[in-house]
């Protein structure tokens, strides 16, 4: 069985992350979040695969390759301009050749719950439960099968929600083929399953574990939960006077000086500097050629490659893109004195604790403080002492 | 200036193939066609807007397949003259972008062989070539690669053949891109139809042929198997269109050497009639940058080839008698300005022999001329003429050649190349001066007078600052009030008999305190002394000094225009042809 995996869209929900990235290849617990899929699904059986790219697709070819570094067979669909999911299943016709699975490639799943999926008789939807089903699709289910499905209602009808995997039959093509565009001028492949559900043909399947990442500060629990997996290794160099707690993972040519204190789950990439006197503490992740230097304290977040914190700062519970340099002092917050839930762009983030989303290659001078909460665009440049708070577009320059 | 685009994968060829030729219509549009290979080849090709008729096409079967978007050059717009063309049998079929130079030779000795010609392109000789060869041996790419020598000029060439699975291209000085996808590859003119279904290109150089299957693509250098890099294109559709200038008046400054060396080299001797080879006086009747190029004609002309020339704008001509004989030529890029048409229309009555220069084939001038001359332009976008002035000097300096007993065509012929040499010049510095400007001066002598009103008028349409242009004689009998520090003059001081006498005018502006940039040549020791700006040109014959100090003007007004914000390719109040009276 193929297994198609949709990743061709930016994901503009995460931006400024998405700016030289696709939402799917977004690092979580240090790999992208597509390869986690891809990998369940490959350990529930599947070694064929089709990726449908697009939005900065280059950087997933990159990565993957012919998937042989994986052990599976990649083949390529490429949707230059995203006109729908309808039309990206369109897309991959004549590459499958049999009943397929589907999937959005921004989620996280269970290996075994997707063995158990493809056992299923197609068509047949992944649904699951949610708290805020105002945000997905929400499906009524009689008899294990969809008898309604409606969009991003505001009155959900029920807390069972779409969750972005189908098996499916070739049947599809014809039915993708006749999907007109919908209200926001877009082909979408519900649209195209609407005859099976008035039909009640539509199988449904309850996923016992679904994670969706929808939103930057989603990534923290997904980083976090994925980490919990992980036991730690130790390739790179720790002094003496290091103090590990909990699985830490550091890869290799990294150093860890002494004094540095590290409570995990925490993962560091390859080749980083940390310490001395670092204090790191859980569910952290670095990336590559990071440094993070004397009296820096890191809790709750990921930071991607090639950033550097190097002396004097804190940073909580934010997603810091790549190559950004934080100035001696300059610090983030990450809780209201109302202990009220941190609002992002107006957007709430139903997280009492939240710190900054930062973009990629942001330059901040000495003693920065950054509000919680604040958004800030790739490029951004500030002088010493600014205060940053609210959305910061890309290629600001704040003196 | 044509388009071609091919296509072979998992898709059907056809309904990819139209999408991709209307945005290519930018490289002409004034007919299309489309050929599909399964067992057979099927053709569908039409005069007229894709939009309108592409339906048709779009429906042929195959998932392999090239089109063609065309601007004619030889042959008038028609469905028999579209690409794409076939063999004798119906089983190859070409796609052209180009100008095959020895076709009439080729031709004769294909008909003797007793092949039959469907259209008057120059096209059709390659595939009746192609078809030779593959009789002989019937592998696709071995039969291009064995017409490749033959041809002389510049092509980029995709063809088909009934039962081969590929596509086979080949290019000299024309521009053909392969687009990498997954399983299915494009080939185009450029990126523009392929950006939407792959960002991986790779450019190929003259004199490689590609062999594209639904495999691979294999690709050729003069026969021999090469590998060329996959380049990433970062380009939105706007920007390939531009070719990754910023402004298509700019990306039209760049097409000037090409556009002038095509244009020289496509007016064969036949191309002038004995009513303009033995002409007793010249009449030149045009509007705008035409009237500019009217007057180095007629300073040419009259100079070189000592026939005596008239020269009216387009508009005025109807108030005069008209000339009681020799030849009347008229001048439009778009063949439609209403004023021109109209006085050609005046000649024609009056019983002048008329003679159209275009660059559009089929224009309404066409048929208000006994003859026409075509520009070898290609669609102009921007509203400022650049490439099709450079090419209208091209026409009007060749008949001035022609005329004196073709002394000049080595010159003409190796012209294109001190073009090139200009572009990348910096003029940044001139720039500054101009920007801060609120009046600018031009002034010339002889030829470079004309050059100098052409200049003045790039500089006001795209800059809005108040520009115009004097012979440098004539400033001092009034226009020498204005002159004041703040009113700089761009100065052409070439060598020759108004040289020095551009000297002592230089002279006596500057004693009025106006700032000066003079454009001279390289090595001259007295200019650079004298003067606020020198911007030195290549030292070359008259013909040639003409272009260089013509596109230094251009790209002065661009980057001027730049610098202050204008919207360089749509400046306000102007429309690109002026098609009322």
């Amino acid at each position: 069985m193929e297994c198609v995996v949709l990743a061709a869209g930016e994901g503009k929900r995460m931006r400024p992350l998405t700016a030289k990235r696709p939402k799917v290849m977004l690092p979580l617990a240090n790999r992208p979040m597509m390869e986690h899929l891809v990998l369940a699904t490959r350990d529930a059986g599947i070694s064929d695969f089709i990726f449908v790219v697009g939005y900065g697709e280059r950087e997933i070819r990159a990565h993957f390759g012919d998937g042989s570094r994986f052990g599976i067979r990649i083949t390529y669909a490429a949707q230059r301009h995203q006109q729908g999911t309808a039309d990206a299943v369109r897309s991959v016709r004549d590459l499958v050749t049999g009943p397929f699975l589907l999937m959005n490639g921004d989620m996280i799943l269970n290996h075994a719950d997707i063995a158990d999926f493809i056992q299923r008789p197609a068509p047949c939807m992944g649904i699951s439960t949610t708290d805020h089903p105002g945000d997905y699709g929400v499906v009524l289910v009689s008899d294990d099968r969809v008898i309604s499905l409606e969009e991003k209602s505001p009155h959900p009808k029920s807390n069972l929600i779409n969750a972005g995997l189908y098996l499916l039959s070739l049947d599809i093509f014809d039915l993708v083929d006749r999907v007109k565009p919908s209200a926001r001028g877009e082909l979408e492949l519900t649209d195209a399953l609407a005859g099976l559900i008035a039909e009640r043909k539509l199988g449904t399947y309850r996923l016992p574990y679904w994670m969706d990442v929808g939103y930057p500060w989603d990534m923290l629990d997904a980083n976090a939960i994925l980490m919990e997996k992980n036991p730690g290794s130790i390739a790179g160099t720790v002094e003496d006077g290091v103090t590990l707690k909990g699985p830490v993972q550091v890869g290799e040519g990294s150093i860890l000086r002494s004094g540095t204190y590290i409570e995990g789950p925490c993962i560091i990439g390859n080749n980083c500097r940390i310490g001395p006197h670092a204090y790191i503490r859980g569910s952290t992740s670095i990336g590559d050629d990071c440094h993070i230097g004397y009296c820096t304290e890191i809790k709750n977040s990921i930071i991607m490659t090639g950033t550097k914190v190097p002396h004097f700062n804190y940073i909580g519970d934010s997603v810091i893109g790549t190559h950004c340099n934080f100035g001696a002092g300059t610090k983030g917050a990450n809780l209201r004195h109302d202990h009220a839930n941190v609002r992002v762009c107006g957007k709430d983030t139903r997280r009492k604790k939240f710190g900054a989303i930062i973009g990629d290659n942001v330059q901040f001078g000495i003693n920065c403080s950054i509000n919680v909460g604040a958004v800030i665009g790739s490029n951004a440049q500030f002088a010493p002492n600014s205060f940053i708070e609210g959305c910061i577009g890309d290629n600001a320059s704040i003196r | 200036m044509c388009g071609i685009i091919g296509y072979i994968g998992r898709r059907d060829a056809a309904p990819l193939i139209i999408e991709g030729l209307k945005k290519l219509e930018y490289r002409g549009y004034d007919s299309f066609g489309v050929a599909t290979a399964g067992a057979g080849i099927d053709i569908a090709k039409h005069q007229g807007r894709i939009s309108e008729k592409g339906g048709s096409a779009a429906q042929l079967k195959g998932k392999a397949g090239i089109g063609h978007t065309r601007w004619a050059t030889h042959g008038v717009p028609s469905d028999r003259n579209a690409h794409p063309h076939t063999d004798c049998s119906g089983t190859i079929a070409l796609v052209h972008n180009g100008i095959v130079e020895n076709y009439a030779s080729l031709k004769r000795e294909l008909e003797s062989r007793g092949h039959t010609f469907r259209s008057e392109t120059d096209t059709e000789v390659i595939v009746h070539l192609v078809e030779e060869e593959y009789a002989k041996k019937p592998d696709l790419l071995a039969a291009v690669q064995a017409v490749i020598p033959r041809l002389e000029g510049s092509y980029a060439i995709l063809v088909l053949a009934a039962g081969e699975d590929r596509i086979v291209a080949a290019r000299n000085a024309s521009p053909l891109v392969i687009g990498i996808g997954d399983g299915e590859f494009f080939a185009a003119s450029d990126m523009t139809p392929v950006i939407e279904f792959t960002e991986r290109a790779v450019y190929l150089e003259d004199g490689d042929t590609v062999s594209l299957s639904r495999k691979n693509v294999e690709i050729y250098s003069h026969g021999k198997p090469v590998s060329r890099p996959v380049e990433l294109i970062d380009w939105s559709l706007e920007d390939v269109r531009k070719g990754g200038f910023a402004h298509y008046m700019l990306k039209e400054i760049y097409e000037q050497p090409l556009a002038f060396y095509n244009t020289i080299r496509s007016m064969d001797p036949a191309a002038l009639p004995e009513e303009v080879l033995r002409a007793s006086s010249v009449t030149v009747v045009a509007c705008g940058s035409s009237y500019h190029a009217g007057l180095i004609f007629k300073y040419l002309l009259e100079e070189i080839a000592g026939i005596p020339a008239r020269l009216e704008f387009a508009s005025e001509f109807k108030y005069f008698p008209p000339p009681v004989s020799g030849l009347v030529v008229g001048i439009s890029q778009s063949g439609e300005t209403a004023d021109t048409l109209a006085a050609m229309k005046y000649a024609r009555s009056a019983g002048c022999h008329t003679l159209a220069i275009t660059n559009v084939l089929g224009s309404s001038i066409t048929r208000a001329a006994d003859t026409t001359l075509f520009m070898r332009a290609g669609p102009e976008i921007s509203v400022a003429a650049t490439k099709s002035f450079v090419a209208q000097l091209a026409i009007l300096m060749q008949i001035v050649n022609r005329i004196s007993d073709r002394k000049c065509d080595e010159i003409l012929l190796q012209a294109h190349k001190a073009v090139e040499e200009i572009l990348l010049m910096d003029l940044g510095e001139a720039v500054r001066v101009c920007e801060k400007a609120q009046n600018i001066f031009y002034v010339g002598r002889g030829p470079f007078y004309p050059v100098s009103l052409e200049g003045a008028l790039k500089m006001k349409e795209i800059s809005y600052i108040h520009a115009e242009g004097y012979t440098a004689g004539e400033l001092k009998h009034g226009p020498f009030a204005l002159l004041s520090p703040e009113t700089p003059v761009i100065a052409l001081c070439m060598p020759g008999n108004t040289y020095g006498v551009m000297i002592s005018n230089i002279k006596e502006m500057k004693a009025r305190g106006a700032p000066v940039i003079a454009i001279g040549v390289t090595g001259d020791r007295e200019l650079p002394d004298i003067v606020d700006l020198f911007i030195a040109v290549p030292n070359t014959p008259l013909f040639t000094q003409i272009l260089t100090c013509l596109v230094i003007e251009q790209l002065l007004a661009y980057h001027t225009a730049v610098a202050l914000g204008r919207d360089v390719d749509k400046p306000r109040n102007l429309a690109k042809s002026v098609t009322v009276e």
